[in-house]
């Protein structure tokens, strides 16, 4: 596993468009060392390599799960209910500062 | 140096659906802004995915015409950025176990036909649409979560020629199935190609740069083949090729830098929690497969087979998906299918293209060329009436026979008729069988052209000729 070091905490937070102080990095640290140490724990369970990763606990075989290609109304929001959950808007649209050339 | 290009496309297809792939929410092509949006397209709290089944259905039929393996359980990921065209912060798509891997499509270069092998397609679905302007962008949701397939190619496209015939392939294929409109013009269809060069015989990959904003198949290969030169005058002269993405500039012709790329980005895919793996079964998949509509290759064989058509004029109709079902409706009246296709090809298609117009926009019912084909060749109109009967059913939507009867096109066939008018301009002109028989030709055409006249150019022309023959040379 890759060592969680005060540089990797750093990079993740920049990748994430925010920052800390020193301490609160500490105090991340700290609670990595320990969660670290529990997941260590882990390796002493025997053949645990040869169990198969599971995300889910089932797989659908009813199809419940593709519904029909048909609009559903109550599903729809309403263009000036989106609109006012905007900072700005400019002809019925999302307006932001442009990001791209 | 001579070098080779290793080229694989990566394409994104809308499909066509009544809602899109994970929510309830209508998809309306040129609605106002912001009127087709559901919470979960928006990612309100508390909304959640469901999957669209037309869009599974679609993408099945699409694996099977690119001959992939299509796996029978889903499985959907989230491929996470931090983007506004992309309210959720992640798209969900299929990263780990895509629907349909291993698979090829044929194309035709220089008489010799080249698979090319794909590598995989995955289902996901679309960003919101942004429109940028000189300091500001705007944000239409209308295209957020749109059902779309990727279609990605191994590396084995080597030029531009190839590339164009292998997007126009996918196109034919996704409107020949009607699952998508696949219009580049509107975005509908989509191509981001990867290009990279290397000496002859190297087996080495050169560094890879990626092309966007192809918006025809013409423009990809423009694109491709200046790319090509690019990269190669760089290397001649001892230059870095950068890994980057460029965009093709239309008005020049050329690519243009947009932005180097420095690192890979990390999506940090991970599972979808909100979508559970599905299991379809074989009949589901068989059954979505029997379905489909026919494919050009096959629709081609049948017109060849069953039409008896020849390849140019099976290939003529077979032009537009729309044509060859124009085709099909009319051949169901008759079984003059040759004639049919000629009559089709040559005036049809003739004034469709005089006037520019699609055959979606002839109005003049496939049933009803079937039925002027049909008199036309009965002989009970001649070809001169034909194209006028013609005219009047682009103008008035008027069947042939009806309008037949209103314009007294009618043609005279009765032989005991004709070789009398014949018998009595000979009569009249006793010089004319000498003159046949000593060679002069133009005898025979003397006597129709009076015939004609005498008739109002209704005789059957045919049958009138076998009679002034035989009557010149009595």
């Amino acid at each position: 596993m890759k060592e969680v070091n005060k540089d990797v905490l750093k990079d993740a937070a920049s990748r994430l468009l925010f920052d800390m102080k020193d301490e609160e990095y500490e105090t991340l640290l700290n609670e990595f060392d320990i969660i670290t140490k529990q997941l260590k724990l882990m390796d002493e369970i025997k053949g645990l390599n040869d169990v198969t990763p599971m995300s889910f606990p089932y797989i659908d075989e009813s199809f419940s799960l593709l519904r029909d290609d048909e609009t559903l109304e109550e599903d729809l929001v309403n263009k000036e209910e989106m609109l006012n959950n905007a900072k700005v808007y400019k002809d019925g649209q999302v307006k932001l500062p442009k990001v791209v050339n | 140096m001579n070098f080779e290009a290793i080229i694989g496309l990566e394409i994104h297809v809308e499909m066509k659906t009544k809602t899109k792939m994970f929510s309830n929410g209508p998809i309306q092509f040129k609605s106002e802004p912001n009127t087709n949006i559901t919470y979960l397209d928006l990612a309100y709290p508390g909304s959640l995915p469901r999957l669209n089944k037309q869009g599974v259905i679609n993408a099945i039929r699409v694996c099977n015409a690119l001959h992939m393996e299509i796996d029978h359980d889903l499985y959907f990921d989230r491929k996470n950025y931090f983007y506004s065209d992309l309210p959720k912060g992640y798209q969900i798509t299929q990263q780990d176990r895509p629907i349909g891997k291993k698979g090829y499509l044929e194309i035709e270069v220089d008489g010799k036909k080249k698979k090319i092998g794909i590598e995989r397609l995955h289902m996901e679905e679309d960003t919101a649409m942004q429109h940028h302007f000189s300091d500001y962008t705007l944000l239409d949701y209308n295209r957020a979560g749109i059902p779309l397939v990727e279609i990605v190619s191994y590396p084995e496209i080597r030029n531009g020629e190839e590339a164009r015939k292998y997007v126009e392939k996918i196109k034919e294929i996704v409107t020949y199935l009607d699952v998508s409109d696949g219009k580049m013009e509107n975005g509908s269809l989509r191509c981001d190609v990867n290009i990279s060069i290397r000496p002859f015989g190297s087996e080495k990959f050169g560094t890879k740069v990626e092309v966007k904003n192809l918006n025809s198949t013409a423009n990809i290969e423009t694109a491709i083949d200046y790319e090509m030169m690019r990269q190669a005058s760089m290397l001649i002269k001892g230059e870095t090729i950068q890994q980057e993405t460029r965009r093709f500039d239309e008005t020049k012709k050329e690519t243009v830098l947009m932005r180097v790329k420095t690192d890979a980005v990390d999506y940090k895919y991970f599972s979808e929690g909100n979508i559970p793996p599905v299991h379809l079964s074989d009949e589901f998949v068989e059954n979505a497969i029997k379905t489909s509509n026919e494919l050009y290759d096959e629709k081609l064989v049948r017109f060849e087979n069953d039409y008896k058509l020849n390849t140019v004029d099976a290939k003529i109709l077979l032009s537009s998906k729309e044509l060859s079902l124009y085709y099909d409706e009319a051949a169901k009246n008759t079984d003059l299918y040759q004639p049919l296709a000629n009559y089709i090809i040559s005036e049809v298609l003739g004034y469709l293209n005089k006037n520019d117009l699609s055959i979606t926009e002839f109005s003049v019912k496939p049933k009803d060329v079937a039925d002027l084909v049909i008199i036309l060749n009965e002989k009970k109109i001649n070809s001169k009436q034909g194209k006028d009967i013609f005219a009047k059913m682009i103008e008035t939507n008027k069947s042939p026979l009806v309008l037949k009867e209103e314009m007294g096109a009618t043609i005279i066939s009765d032989e005991g008729q004709i070789r009398a008018d014949i018998q009595e301009i000979i009569s009249q002109n006793p010089t004319l069988p000498d003159d046949f028989k000593n060679g002069k030709t133009r005898a025979q055409g003397f006597v129709m052209g009076l015939l004609m006249k005498k008739n109002k150019g209704k005789v059957d022309p045919i049958l009138a000729n076998k009679l002034i023959v035989e009557e010149l040379n009595k």
